[in-house]
Formats: structure tokens, C-alpha cells, sequence
């Protein structure tokens, strides 16, 4: 069994945050002595990545995700547990290990603005050290595979937000990472763009074979990509495993739509009303009951259609997050 | 894997990308940098013309120093005054606002040498941009300039001395960014007092002596008053290479100075995080 | 700051010399107070408005003025006033006064006078001398980039125009008025201002007005699509 390329052991990440309370005696106070609150960013998680795996770190904002993303590219120290990437500390820095690696977060300009991109791609080369023919390879690869052939050739402060980001993408891979985290990879992009880097990720993992850690809160992400995932709340590992399997863990439901053929029928009895819209009606079912209310609606009304779904992930994660921390 | 002889040409490599990286990019702002460039004549020439004056009325020198040599002086002042311009502690404000700091923080090099082949390659354009500037002003102030070839090589060597010195000196200083967001009161009183000591307002001997003697163990001398003096005054042999002696030292010392708080302040930075 | 640095000059200056062109330590004081004073009136009323002015052209706001464009160089000119940057007025009238109690011959009343007249004249032509240039805002884009190199012209105005060369005497006096705004104005504090000079200063500024309010009207039509 190959090592993991990740490797993470009840990692922690607490920050002190100095207490901030209103009000003038709480100022005062403050002055004389500064009282620190705990922030348990990442409370203790573990988890494995085999090379080549692309895992989804699915969970809303301040759940820990970015901070583990940084943990693991060594720009934050944990103040617990262990990680290993691709057998280096990340914390260490070490030259090795930062050239194997990359961290795309959101909209960073590192290119030349008033340059081409081409240019700036350059100075990859030399700081990654990367051997010309094989630079120029990869980079010829990568240009084509994003579809940015014309753009490159253009000083980057002529392109849009969206070509921006196309081209810096390039530019984070030149050096061909085997680990690639990708936080928030689609956040602000339009739906065709979104698209574009997905399938621009598949490709990077199928062809290069590379590890890709990848955070979002759009779920499209998740399922387009990661055949698993991890989700994380209040810095807490609640799920670890196929997609596939979040449904059934978290909510065993299914969703029925019926066209009925009539109105003023109340199906309330049956299940919870999700929507109704004229003569369609969607109901949640638990889901060992999906059978026996199928047979009674079919039984008891006259329906034009009746379907059987699972109910849309995004539901699913709103009912995970919406748990409170538990005490 | 590299052995010494590759990682130096790697750097190398890296510092020539660099530099032409930013000599491409700064070109295109010629006409602006020539509007600043003119715009920064004016402290030079009114201090030249305010000196020569003086010297005029006193019989053609002032403490030894004839009008052609202040004309000279401050003529040349304009070329270091310009190679003195680097990367500062705002600088480094914005890099971690921005979090262009992490991105650095990122790659397999140090933000350091992106810094200095950066600033050198901008510093290429400003001299070859500069040259007409000096020509103009040599017409219109009749200099007592005439170096020997030694002078000219010391001086070639030492306005980059002088880059360096100040670059690790406000990096150094811009270190303390990590800790506050008021670098600015800090900042402005180290440039006061680097303007009263470098000799950028008048030649270090016009100034009391007190100052002088401050002057000399302090290392704003070697980043403005040094280079102009090995092109413009009459050092010996002994004293244009001592010179260059010195400027290395306080770039050694600089240097480590930096190196040793950078690890304190990015320590800090991976703990507390941006 | 930049006070404390000119005082340092000055000093440096007067330790080796006890009179410049036949100014003497307190009269350079006084040159340099009125400069800071006056660039302090500048920073605090006539730069915000002439940038401001600027930029609604760039971005084409302003068919507000289209409206009566006599009183609309009155409006730009007056609608912002950056109260905090006066205090360069008051350490400027520091340092005036400072020169002005070391001086050998008092100041009398009539001279008082002149001084007060010559300097609001004064700052009429630096007000003129931006409005001239802010009004190229309507032909050249990046007009700003001029108006930074005047922040470097100024401090040619810390010293009397008269030690400068002929060429940039002439340079600071009609292409960038400074001379008649800090030399004149200072030269009748310490006695030495010259009725030619002095009327020349007048006339100027009163041709530099008139100029300048014609020059905003045609720039002004020019704008709004009018033929010149």
C-alpha cells in the first residue's frame, strides 16, 4: 500500500483572541489587563489522503476548512497533532516540500500586472528551477487545457476577473504540484467559469495524477469532482467518506413529487409538504416509509406522475450545519 | 540533488528573470517616471544654488569646498538619491494586508530576492532614464567634475552598495510590521534622522562636528555622502576602497540583523495567521 | 516634518555665512514662513477643489457647471476645504513671525499692510496658476501628473528667487508663479520691495485672473460640445 500522501493525526489549531466587550467599564478594564478568549479553530481532526485521491471539504464559513488548507501548506502552525505531507512537516518550509505542493486561494494576483502572462510564467521557471523543456511542455499543456492560448499574450491587467483567474491557475501548476489545495477554487465565478475549472481539476488529477484537497460551500463542486468527502463543522470532522453515502447518513429521507389530478387535495397525512405548485405537490418521506406511502398515494388518488428522489444535497448539509454545537 | 555551483546559477537565473521582468514592465511608464524624475529635481538644484551662492560670497569656497565641487555634489546627489528609493516597512504593511505575504510565503524562494532583483531592474531604467537629466543639469551648472577611473569604478560598485545597505535596513525595519499596524511614526523618524546624517541635505563636513562624529557610526554615510564623495571628492586609494570596505560591512551586519528578526516575525505570523 | 527639516538648513546655512544675496538669517525666516503659510492655504482650499475639478472631468460630472458657467468657476473652486492640513498655516505664521520679531528694522504699519495685500494677491495667483492647468483636464487626461511636479517646484519657494539662475528665476516667476507669491510679499516685510516689482506683481496676477477665468469658460464650452 503506497504511503499517504497526506497524513493528518488529531490535528489542532487554536487561536487567543483578545476579549473585546462593549461599554466603557468593559475599556477600562480592558486596559489594565487584557482577558484572551480560546478559538478552537480545528478541534482535533484526523484523516488520510491516498495520492491521486480528490477529497471535497464541504462546510460553511469559519468551519475550519481554510485554516486546515494552511495548516497543511505550512503558512499556520498547528498548536496540536501532527501532519504529514508527502512525508515533510509543512510548518518546517522546507524548499522540497514547497515545490511539490501549491495553495490556490480565491482572487491572489501573482502575475505581473502589467506584463503578459507568458512573462510571469517565466519567473516561475526560474524560482521553481524548472528545467526548460519540461517547463515549456507543461506549460504548453496547461495553457491548452484551459483554453487560454490568446489570453496569454495580453498584458494580465487587460483581462477580465475571469480570465485573470484562468491564467493564474496556469501559474500555480507550472512547477506540476503532486498536492494541490484548492480553497474555494469557483467562489465569484460565473456558472460557465465554474464549470470550466472543474473539469480543468479532473483533468489536472487524471493526467498528472495529482492529490487534490479542494474546500467549497457549492456543493457542485463536491459532486463534480470527489467521489469523496469530508464535512467540517465548528472544527470537527462530521462526515468522512463517498458522497454518495452523505444522504444516507444524514438524512434518511426521500423526496416524492406527485402530480395529482386534481387540486385542494391535502397530502399533509402522508409526509412533510416541501412545495406545492398547483397540481404538483413535493412531499419528504422518511425513508423506510417511502414504499408504503408510494403504494397508499397510488392507492387512494388519482396521480398523473409519480417520482421517487433522493433530496438535494444542499438540503442534506443545510440540516447538518443547522445543528447546534453540542455543549 | 543541486550541488553549490547549480543553486548559484539558479539565483543567478532568477535575479536576470527578475530584473528584466521589471525593466519590461517599468518601460512602459517612461513619461511618468520622467515627470517624477524632474519633479524630485527641485531639492537638489535649490540646495546647489543656495550652496554656490555662499560659496561665491565667501571667495569661491565654503570649508574647502569650491562651488564647482557643490554644483558636482549635488548633480550626482540626484543619481544616488534615486538608488536610495527601495522597498519599504509600507511595503511590507501591504503585503500582509493583501496577503500577497503568503503567497510569497508559498514559494521556494525567499521575498527578499524578489525584492531586490525587483527594485534593481527598476533601478536600470531610472539610471539610463537619468543620463539626459545629468547631461541637462552639467550644462546649466558647470560642475568641477573629474574623476579618475578608479573613482569611477568605486563609485559604480558603491551606489549599489548603497542599495543594499538601505534595502536590508528598511526590510529590517519593515519586520516590525509583523507585530503593529503603526510602523508609520517609527519609519518617519528613522528617515529624519537618515536625512540630517546621510548627507542628503548638505556634505557631511558642513555639518557640526558632534553630527559628524554620529554620522560616522551610523550607516546612512556609506548609503548617500560615500558614493557621491568617491566621485566627487578626492579620496586616496586607501580611502575609496575602505569605503567600499565599510558598506560591506553594514550590509553584513544588516543582513544578519534581518535574517534573525524574519524568523521571529514569520514565526509569529504562522501562529496568529493573517 | 518638512518644517523641521528646512529650519535645520537654514540653520546649517547661517553657520557659515551670515547673509545670503544680502538676506539675512530673520529674513529667510520669513521667505520660509510665508512659503509653508501659503502652501499650507494651498493644501488646506486650492488643491482639493482644482483635484476634484480634475476628476469630474475625467469622469464627466460636470454638466452641473454647464448651467451658469460664470458663477460655476466660483463653485469649483470654493466646495471643499480640507480644514486638518491648516495646520502647515499656523506653524508657517510661526516661523513668520519668529523671523519677523528678529528683524533689524521693524515692521511698520504701511509695509504690514503691503505684506497682507501683496500675500492674498499672491495666493489669487497660485489659485490661477492651478486653474489654468486644471482646465487642460478638458483636453489631457492625466493633467495630475503635472500637478505633481508643482509639490517639487514649490520648495523652490523657501529661498528668495533672486539667488536662483536666470533661467529658473524666470521659470519660478511666470511660468509657475511662485516669486510674486512668496519673494514679493516678503520683500515688502523686510523693506526692500521696489515699486516696479511691485506693480509688475499686481499686474500680473490681475492678468494671470483674467486669463485664467477666460481660459475655464472656453474650456468649459469646449465640454459641453459648443464651438470655441
Amino acid at each position: 500500500m503506497p504511503a499517504p500522501a497526506v497524513r493528518v493525526d488529531r490535528l489542532e489549531k487554536t487561536f487567543v483572541v483578545p476579549e473585546r466587550e462593549a461599554g466603557l467599564r468593559a475599556a477600562v478594564r480592558s486596559l489594565v489587563r487584557r482577558t484572551h478568549r480560546e478559538v478552537r479553530a480545528v478541534d482535533a481532526i484526523s484523516f488520510d489522503v491516498a495520492p491521486g485521491e480528490v477529497v471535497g471539504f464541504l462546510g460553511p464559513n469559519g468551519a475550519g476548512k481554510t485554516t486546515t488548507l494552511k495548516m497543511l501548506s505550512g503558512l499556520l502552525h498547528p498548536t496540536g497533532g501532527e501532519a504529514l505531507v508527502l512525508g515533510h512537516v509543512p510548518s518546517r518550509r522546507e524548499r522540497d516540500f514547497l515545490r511539490r505542493i501549491t495553495l490556490v486561494m480565491g482572487n491572489r494576483n501573482q502575475l505581473q500586472w502589467d506584463l503578459p502572462a507568458l512573462d510571469s510564467y517565466e519567473l516561475n521557471r526560474a524560482i521553481y528551477r524548472l528545467p526548460r523543456p519540461d517547463f515549456l511542455r507543461l506549460r504548453d499543456e496547461l495553457i491548452e487545457l484551459l483554453d487560454v492560448g490568446d489570453l496569454v499574450r495580453k498584458p494580465v491587467r487587460n483581462l477580465s476577473l475571469g480570465e485573470r483567474m484562468k491564467v493564474e491557475v496556469v501559474g500555480s501548476l507550472l512547477h506540476r504540484p503532486q498536492v494541490l489545495f484548492l480553497d474555494e477554487p469557483t467562489i465569484g465565478l460565473d456558472v460557465t467559469m465554474q464549470k470550466r475549472i472543474r473539469s480543468f481539476v479532473a483533468a489536472y488529477n487524471r493526467r498528472y495524477e495529482a492529490t487534490v484537497l479542494l474546500t467549497s460551500h457549492y456543493m457542485a463542486d463536491v459532486e463534480a469532482l470527489c467521489r469523496r468527502v469530508v464535512v467540517i463543522h465548528h472544527g470537527r470532522i462530521l462526515f468522512d467518506g463517498p458522497l454518495a453515502r452523505l444522504g444516507d447518513q444524514f438524512e434518511p429521507f426521500k423526496t416524492l413529487t406527485v402530480e395529482l389530478d386534481d387540486l385542494g387535495v391535502d397530502l399533509g397525512r402522508y409526509g412533510d409538504v416541501l412545495e406545492r405548485d398547483g397540481t404538483r405537490v413535493k412531499l419528504r418521506v422518511p425513508k423506510a416509509e417511502t414504499a408504503q406511502v408510494t403504494a397508499r398515494l397510488l392507492a387512494e388518488h388519482e396521480l398523473a406522475d409519480l417520482t421517487v428522489e433522493d433530496p438535494p444535497i444542499e438540503d442534506v448539509i443545510e440540516l447538518v450545519f443547522a445543528q447546534e454545537r453540542p455543549a | 540533488m543541486t550541488t553549490e555551483a547549480g543553486r548559484l546559477r539558479s539565483y543567478a537565473d532568477y535575479y536576470a528573470t527578475r530584473a528584466r521582468t521589471q525593466i519590461q514592465a517599468n518601460f512602459q511608464y517612461r513619461v511618468a517616471t520622467y515627470m517624477w524624475l524632474v519633479g524630485m529635481l527641485a531639492e537638489p538644484i535649490v540646495y546647489l544654488v543656495v550652496w554656490t551662492t555662499i560659496a561665491e560670497q565667501q571667495g569661491g569656497a565654503v570649508q574647502g569646498i569650491t562651488r564647482g565641487q557643490f554644483a558636482a555634489y549635488y548633480i550626482v546627489w540626484t543619481l544616488v538619491r534615486n538608488m536610495n528609493i527601495v522597498f519599504t516597512p509600507y511595503g511590507w504593511e501591504w503585503r500582509i494586508r493583501e496577503g500577497q505575504l503568503s503567497a510569497a510565503l508559498l514559494r521556494p524562494l525567499h521575498p527578499l530576492h524578489e525584492d531586490i532583483a525587483g527594485f534593481a531592474g527598476w533601478k536600470v531604467v531610472t539610471i539610463v532614464l537619468w543620463l539626459p537629466i545629468a547631461a541637462a543639469l552639467w550644462v546649466a551648472f558647470d560642475p568641477e567634475l573629474d574623476p579618475t577611473l578608479l573613482e569611477v569604478a568605486v563609485f559604480g560598485v558603491a551606489i549599489w552598495g548603497a542599495y543594499l545597505i538601505r534595502t536590508m535596513f528598511l526590510s529590517a525595519l519593515g519586520m516590525v510590521t509583523f507585530w503593529t499596524t503603526r510602523v508609520s511614526a517609527l519609519f518617519e523618524l528613522v528617515v529624519a534622522l537618515e536625512l540630517l546624517l546621510s548627507g542628503r541635505l548638505v556634505p557631511l563636513p558642513l555639518m557640526p562636528d558632534w553630527a559628524e562624529r554620529i554620522a560616522d557610526v551610523l550607516p546612512f554615510k556609506w548609503t548617500f555622502y560615500f558614493p557621491i564623495d568617491a566621485l566627487v571628492g578626492d579620496l586616496s586609494r586607501r580611502e575609496l576602497l575602505g569605503g567600499l570596505g565599510m558598506q560591506l560591512f553594514w550590509i553584513v551586519v544588516l543582513t544578519a540583523l534581518f535574517y534573525v528578526v524574519w524568523r521571529f516575525a514569520v514565526r509569529r505570523y504562522s501562529a496568529v495567521g493573517n | 516634518m518638512a518644517v523641521g527639516t528646512a529650519l535645520v538648513v537654514l540653520a546649517l546655512v547661517y553657520s557659515h555665512t551670515d547673509e545670503l544675496n544680502g538676506w539675512v538669517q530673520s529674513e529667510l525666516l520669513v521667505v520660509m514662513g510665508i512659503q509653508i503659510l501659503l502652501g499650507g492655504v494651498i493644501r488646506t482650499t486650492i488643491q482639493p477643489n482644482m483635484q476634484r475639478l480634475m476628476e469630474e472631468v475625467r469622469d464627466g460630472k460636470l454638466d452641473f457647471a454647464l448651467t451658469k458657467p460664470e458663477d460655476s468657476q466660483l463653485l469649483v473652486s470654493v466646495r471643499d476645504v480640507r480644514i486638518w492640513r491648516a495646520v502647515d498655516v499656523f506653524s508657517g505664521g510661526a516661523v513668520l513671525a519668529y523671523g519677523v520679531a528678529g528683524l533689524e528694522r521693524g515692521v511698520g504699519v504701511g509695509d504690514a499692510l503691503l505684506f497682507a495685500a501683496l500675500l492674498a494677491l499672491g495666493a489669487v495667483t497660485i489659485y490661477c496658476f492651478w486653474l489654468v492647468i486644471a482646465t487642460l483636464a478638458f483636453w489631457i487626461v492625466n493633467v495630475w501628473e503635472i500637478l505633481e511636479l508643482f509639490e517639487g517646484i514649490y520648495q523652490t519657494g523657501r529661498w528668495p528667487v533672486s539667488i536662483y539662475p536666470a533661467w529658473l528665476r524666470f521659470g519660478v516667476t511666470f511660468l509657475v508663479p511662485i516669486a510674486f507669491a512668496i519673494t514679493v510679499p516678503a520683500e515688502a516685510v523686510t523693506s526692500r520691495l521696489e515699486w516696479p516689482t511691485a506693480a509688475l506683481a499686481v499686474g500680473f496676477t490681475v492678468a494671470l485672473f483674467g486669463f485664467a477665468r477666460w481660459w475655464w469658460g472656453f474650456g468649459l464650452r469646449h465640454y459641453s460640445g459648443a464651438s470655441a
